[in-house]
């Protein structure tokens, strides 16, 4: 155990099913880094009585930079990097499509590469820098890209187009807008129901032909 | 009511006019994210709602255990059929019998309709615990035998009300024609598979007053939708859908889950916000019905149409008898003289189907327009050229003038536009680095209507223009439009007019759907626009000006505001006239002999769509209907195993929707002439008319290209793989 | 998703330790894992994330061998210069799979980890004797478009995903992994297995052992190869059928071959017998399918598979002819 992590939780013995939560409070309680009395949780623990105790234990402690702002959370292990933005951090810009890394609505940047934040955990994304449709415009001045979404009509109903764009700064950052065909391929991962796709090509080429730092 | 004339006359469409007109109202918005839609709201207090659905097909719950359930951390609460609160508008009138169909009912009884039937809902504090509260509901089932293949249940079909049997002329008459075939035509069920996820936040803000946010084409008949169901006034639900995701018609109604939401809301005493998860999307809001068609058609040696026998058998659930008239095409698309189309349902042990793009239409015209080509080439006469011998200079069903039809004009651009000249008639004749090149072209068509709308203009002190009225934009950009016509009306620029919909409480709109909504609502938005500038008019006096200064006339007459509610609904014109918009896709493949992968190479798309009020958005309505329509022939068909009733490719990963590869540039192309009767706009629908027929002129051009029809969609690799020969001979 | 401890290894030790004991995964890009936990198809008491550990590197060493590390990503081995230049083949396989987002992510270990697409397999409601030993295979007499034509057994017909797979199934790749007993070499044909008696098996690595990296020789293959994906859609689809193809021309005769296929078997299929016979032969479409041929022999084809009969010897011939620039 010593070479993992100093916040990872101990081991425990799962047991019988219907005592694995006591049990898990009970482990769980052996850490110092929460501050409860191991009396308490143990007898709520035992009790069965405070939900609110349990939810402690099951959640991680999880840094986030998201658009350049530090948030500290407390999540479970289990939550999405895409329901933390939408449910925790009301950044709702990043969309659900189809929560299994099959659509790209969820698509946002960490460390500066495009990934589907449906498949990320959050827990895995802590300490790194995310970036989402929100953080693209620097304050009222649109992103480039923004820009030509606009001007080429790159969306329809609007739902993918987060995705699409925070797809699109990738394409050109990645070295991948560089022929017509070239874009379509690199922007496959991204499905739009309206059927966008053209006027998303042209975005993408005049941006990229513009020479616009993206 | 005066008959409306439009005042437009024609204009010059170019690409370069739309790309460089004015973009959407709300594109900032969509841009940065800032646009919201149903359910990213937080109302106070607000908990997860995650349904449970059957394994079954077609049985009776014996049991139901949500105790496991009930115990996992942060449960509420969990709804079954067992302790569900009774829904007011469920009950059966004492004294009257129970109806044979009708919408489905959530958790009235332990029956299961359909696989994937909502039969609990589990409420937690997040939505990790409530979605995996969720897989630890366990039901018993007696099972009964289900039936879901329509093949083997044609005999239990039947007409539906009101649309079975139809004839003009001699019924089978085609079978006469010196040159003739017959065909049968099969589409696979589709899914409307709109990008955002259907989702509701219901919030009850008295016993009998509710607020939602839900994604609906139309807040108003969502609003009469819960107040039915749920016996509420109307006014105590306020229904709010400012943005839509993308719906295509699977947003046309009540669906189990909104009134799931809205009773877990009423037993938690919270807001619940509830997202269908994207399997639960192809069984809980409709899809487009897997039908057989089979085609007789017949013509003379100089190519007119002597008879067209159109069959269709839809499927439908058993519940609810779905109805969308797929033959009708058959009856209004060409002058032939003698058309008999019969059109019958097969109730399967499936969630009903429902509404989705081109519904009926879309169907129908894959049927008769591969069927037309296919005489094309019996009879040796250009398919372009035939369409042409056979227009229909007024409405073959009943004799009307057509409001407006420049159908042969819209031939003429679109065959210019993809180089038809280059078409080879003989198929398997034209192979291009190894791959075989083929086109194809094919017409649709879809009525175009006005309804009753309201629309309130408000003009502030400051010279802002607010328009209000309840309609809902899935995405083609209705607020652009509006503004659009708002601002030639007043005479002020489109920025300074805010644009409110998607709010029950404002002025009467109906639902988004059938290429309506420009038509309807917009005649609304000009009514308002007229009557508000008329009061300032008359404000002025001496007849006014044209171009009133609006700020200095409200500080002259120290009014706040001015303001004006106007009505509009279907007028005479609409008797008189047939009206319809028309689209002709023209489309050139590309098919790998050996693979039998098919590429689009190229898309035209016509539409004879009236004058066309917001151009940069009406371009991407039609290529959005094209790539829908491209989807529809190449690879979307919702598969089940009928062993199970069970869906198998109920996912993104498998139900394949057009990739940005499988996509070339689409030229869209406008007749852009104004309907004089349809509204003053002179704008007709386009919605639909953009992906009807697309379908069959890419079969159609599979067909030029490899000599092979054909006639089962999706037109997958596999259905044409092994063409070797081709290259060699 | 059942809830489940998240720790992180800093050492390969801890990590081959802590996947010794039952209930706990691997994590690395999760794109299938999380996939498949959000589905309820694994549902693991315990996460240990491996993306600390230093097996990321990309290197070819002075006999031209290319060593990849298990946790490269699968644009990173895809953008490689190193991997473009000696072993287009892997690279071309590499960006025929998924999508750019899902690249970004996906790691080789994980790639080679990826669970079978079957529909019953994923439905946790359905039988699947590789979820549910014993439960039966929905796939044999059910819905098996996407299914097995070489090597399958009546307990299941499932494919494996991977085109990175196939292009190393090729290449001769060997596979390095680390167990609590020390490091061994598998190579890579395998170690993904056929299904037999045991389809809950995927391949054959041990309780408790780690894929640290793979290998590839060197070899003469980078001007005449080529990776052929054919599937419903352009891109971001499965493939009906794929192939990797590698060629070793001499003035337009035919001195070492690779092939192998995807999407008709429970790991990529190497087809060692067309091999042979192309050595010698010269670069022709005639030789080429005569290839295809020897191929297909042995092929079993289900219901609604049966077309791949005909797909996967084009999809051959149409491979090869493009290695061999006759496309």
């Amino acid at each position: 155990m010593e070479d993992e992590k100093d916040y990872a939780l101990p081991e425990f013995d799962t047991g019988e099913k219907d005592n694995s939560r006591r049990n898990f409070l009970k482990q769980s309680t052996l850490l110092t880094a929460i501050a409860l009395t191991p009396g308490t949780a143990i007898k709520a623990a035992d009790m069965r009585v405070d939900e609110k105790i349990a939810e402690a234990f099951e959640k991680m402690p999880v840094k986030l930079e998201v658009n350049g702002v530090a948030h500290n959370l407390s999540v479970e292990p289990r939550a999405t990097l895409l329901d933390i933005l939408r449910e925790q951090l009301d950044l709702t810009g990043t969309k659900k499509g189809c929560d299994h890394g099959q659509c790209g609505a969820c698509t946002v940047h960490v460390d500066g590469h495009r990934v589907n934040s449906c498949l990320t955990l959050g827990v895995m994304a802590s300490g790194k820098k995310i970036t989402t449709i929100e953080g693209l415009a620097k304050g009222d001045e649109l992103h480039p890209m923004q820009e030509a979404f606009l001007k080429h009509d790159g969306f329809q109903c609007g739902y993918c187009t987060p995705g699409q764009i925070m797809s699109a700064v990738a394409c050109i950052r990645e070295g991948h807008a560089n022929s017509e065909m070239e874009i379509r391929e690199y922007m496959s991962g991204n499905i739009c129901r309206c059927g966008a796709y053209p006027n998303i090509v042209n975005a993408i080429q005049e941006v990229k032909e513009g020479g616009h730092a993206v | 009511m005066k008959l409306i004339v439009s005042p437009f006359t024609n204009d010059t469409m170019t690409n370069d006019t739309m790309t460089k007109g004015m973009s959407r109202i709300d594109g900032r918005l969509k841009v940065t994210g800032a646009a919201r839609y149903s359910a990213e709201f937080t109302p106070a207090g607000m908990v997860y709602a995650v349904l449970v659905g059957s394994t079954i097909t077609k049985g009776t719950i014996r049991s139901i255990d949500t105790k496991a359930a009930e115990k996992a951390p942060g449960v509420l609460a969990v709804i079954t059929h067992i302790n569900s609160p009774k829904i007011a508008g469920y009950r059966v009138e004492p004294g009257k019998q129970e109806p044979a169909k009708g919408t489905y009912k959530l958790f009235y009884n332990n029956k299961i309709l359909f696989n994937g039937q909502p039969i609990a809902v589990v409420i937690a504090n997040t939505f990790e615990r409530a979605q995996y509260a969720a897989s630890l509901v366990k039901a018993q089932y007696i099972a009964d035998t289900h039936q879901t293949k329509l093949a083997e249940n044609t005999a239990k079909a039947f007409a539906p009300e009101g649309d079975g049997k139809k004839t003009r002329g001699i019924a089978d008459a085609w079978k006469t024609a010196p040159v003739k075939l017959e065909q049968e035509y099969i589409i696979p069920s589709e899914t409307h598979s709109p990008m955002e996820l259907h989702a509701i936040i219901a919030k009850w803000d008295a016993p009998d007053k509710l607020t939602v946010w839900t994604k609906t084409q139309g807040v108003q008949d969502t609003q009469d939708g819960i107040a039915n169901i749920f016996k509420l006034p109307k006014a105590n639900i306020q229904v709010n859908s400012k943005f839509v995701g993308g719906a295509f018609g699977s947003a046309l109604q009540v669906w189990p889950h909104e009134v799931a939401a809205i009773l877990a809301a009423q037993v938690v005493k919270r807001p619940v916000k509830l997202v269908l998860g994207r399997a639960d999307m192809f069984t809980s809001v409709g899809y487009r019905p897997h039908t057989w068609q089979k085609i007789g058609i017949g013509a003379n040696a100089d190519g007119k149409l002597v008879g067209i026998t159109h069959e269709a058998n839809g499927q439908t659930s058993t519940y609810e008898d779905f109805n969308e008239g797929p033959a009708g095409v058959s009856h209004s698309t060409y002058a032939c003289p003698n058309v008999n189309t019969i059109y019958k349902i097969t109730p399967l042990d499936i969630g009903s189907p429902t509404w989705m793009r081109g519904p009926g239409e879309a169907t129908g015209a894959f049927a008769l327009e591969s069927a037309l080509d296919e005489l094309s080439y019996a009879l040796n006469i250009d398919p372009i050229e035939l369409r042409i011998i056979n227009n229909a200079e007024t409405d073959p069903d009943n004799g009307k003038p057509f409001s407006s039809k420049y159908l042969k004009e819209a031939y003429k651009l679109g065959a210019d536009g993809i180089g038809w000249s280059d078409r080879k008639a003989k198929p398997a004749s034209v192979t291009k680095n190894g791959w075989l090149e083929g086109y194809g072209m094919a017409v649709g068509m879809f009525g175009a209507y006005r309804d009753k709308a309201s629309a309130r203009a408000i003009m502030m002190a400051d010279g802002t223009l607010i328009i209000q009225t309840a309609v809902s934009d899935i995405g083609p950009g209705t607020g652009t439009a509006m503004v659009t016509i708002a601002s030639d009306i007043m005479g002020i620029p489109a920025d300074k007019i805010r644009f409110d919909m998607g709010d029950s409480s404002l002025p009467q709109a109906p639902s988004q759907g059938g290429s309506s909504t420009t038509a309807t609502v917009g005649s609304a938005v000009y009514q308002a626009c007229t009557d508000l500038k008329e009061n300032f008019q008359k404000l002025i006096g001496n007849g006014g000006t044209d171009k009133p200064d609006y700020v200095a006339v409200l500080k002259k007459n120290n009014l706040p505001k001015l303001e004006v509610t106007s009505a509009v609904s279907g007028g005479p014109e609409m008797e008189k006239y047939a009206m319809y918009s028309w689209s002709v896709h023209f489309i050139k493949v590309l098919v790998h002999p050996a693979t039998g992968v098919v590429k689009v190479d190229k898309a035209v798309c016509v539409a004879d769509s009236g004058h066309i009020v917001s151009p940069k958005t009406a371009r991407s309505q039609i290529v959005g209907g094209a790539i829908g329509g491209i989807g529809m022939a190449l690879m979307e068909e919702v598969i089940i195993d009928h062993r199970y009733g069970r869906l198998v490719n109920n996912s993104f990963a498998d139900y394949h929707l057009p990739v940005n590869a499988d996509i070339p540039q689409i030229e869209a192309l406008f007749v852009n002439k104004p309907d004089p009767y349809l509204n003053p706009m002179g704008a007709k629908g386009m919605g639909e008319i953009a992906l009807i027929g697309m379908a069959a002129a890419v079969a159609n051009a599979v067909f030029n290209a490899t000599g092979k029809r054909i006639r089962e969609l999706p037109i997958t690799p596999d259905k044409l793989v092994g063409m070797e020969n081709l290259l060699e001979s | 998703m059942k809830a489940f401890q998240y720790t992180r290894a800093t050492t390969q030790q801890s990590a081959i330790d802590a996947i010794a004991k039952p209930g706990t995964k691997i994590i690395a890009g999760g794109t299938n894992l999380i996939d498949l936990m959000k589905r309820g198809v694994i549902a693991p008491d315990k996460l240990v994330d491996i993306n600390q550990l230093p097996l990321n590197s990309i290197s070819v060493n002075k006999l031209g061998h290319l060593h990849i590390g298990a946790l490269a990503l699968n644009s990173a081995v895809a953008e490689a210069n190193l991997v473009k230049d000696l072993q287009p083949l892997l690279a071309m396989a590499l960006n025929a799979g998924a999508s750019p987002q899902l690249r970004n992510m996906a790691t080789v270990g994980g790639n080679m980890m990826q669970r079978t697409r079957c529909a019953y397999f994923y439905d946790t409601t359905m039988p699947c004797n590789k979820r549910e030993p014993g439960s039966g295979c929905g796939a044999i007499g059910g819905y098996n478009r996407m299914h097995a034509i070489f090597g399958a057994s009546d307990k299941c017909i499932a494919v494996h995903p991977s085109d990175m797979c196939v292009a190393l199934a090729a290449l001769d790749a060997t596979v390095t992994v680390s167990g609590r007993k020390g490091q061994r070499l598998i190579p890579f044909t395998e170690f993904h297995r056929l299904p037999g008696e045991h389809p809950e098996m995927d391949n054959t690595l041990a309780a408790g052992e780690l894929i640290t990296g793979i290998s590839i020789p060197n070899n003469n293959f980078a001007k005449n190869s080529y990776y052929l994906k054919i599937r419903d859609r352009q891109s971001y689809a499965f493939a009906l059928t794929s192939v990797a193809a590698a060629l070793e021309i001499s003035n337009g005769t035919i001195k070492q071959s690779r092939l192998a296929m995807g999407g008709v078997a429970h790991k990529p299929w190497r087809l060692f017998d067309a091999e042979k016979a192309l050595i010698g032969k010269p670069a022709t479409e005639e030789s080429f399918k005569q290839a295809a041929e020897i191929a297909m022999q042995g092929a079993k084809a289900y219901e609604y598979n049966k077309f791949k009969l005909k797909l996967a010897p084009a999809t051959l011939v149409e491979a090869l002819k493009h290695a061999a620039g006759l496309v």
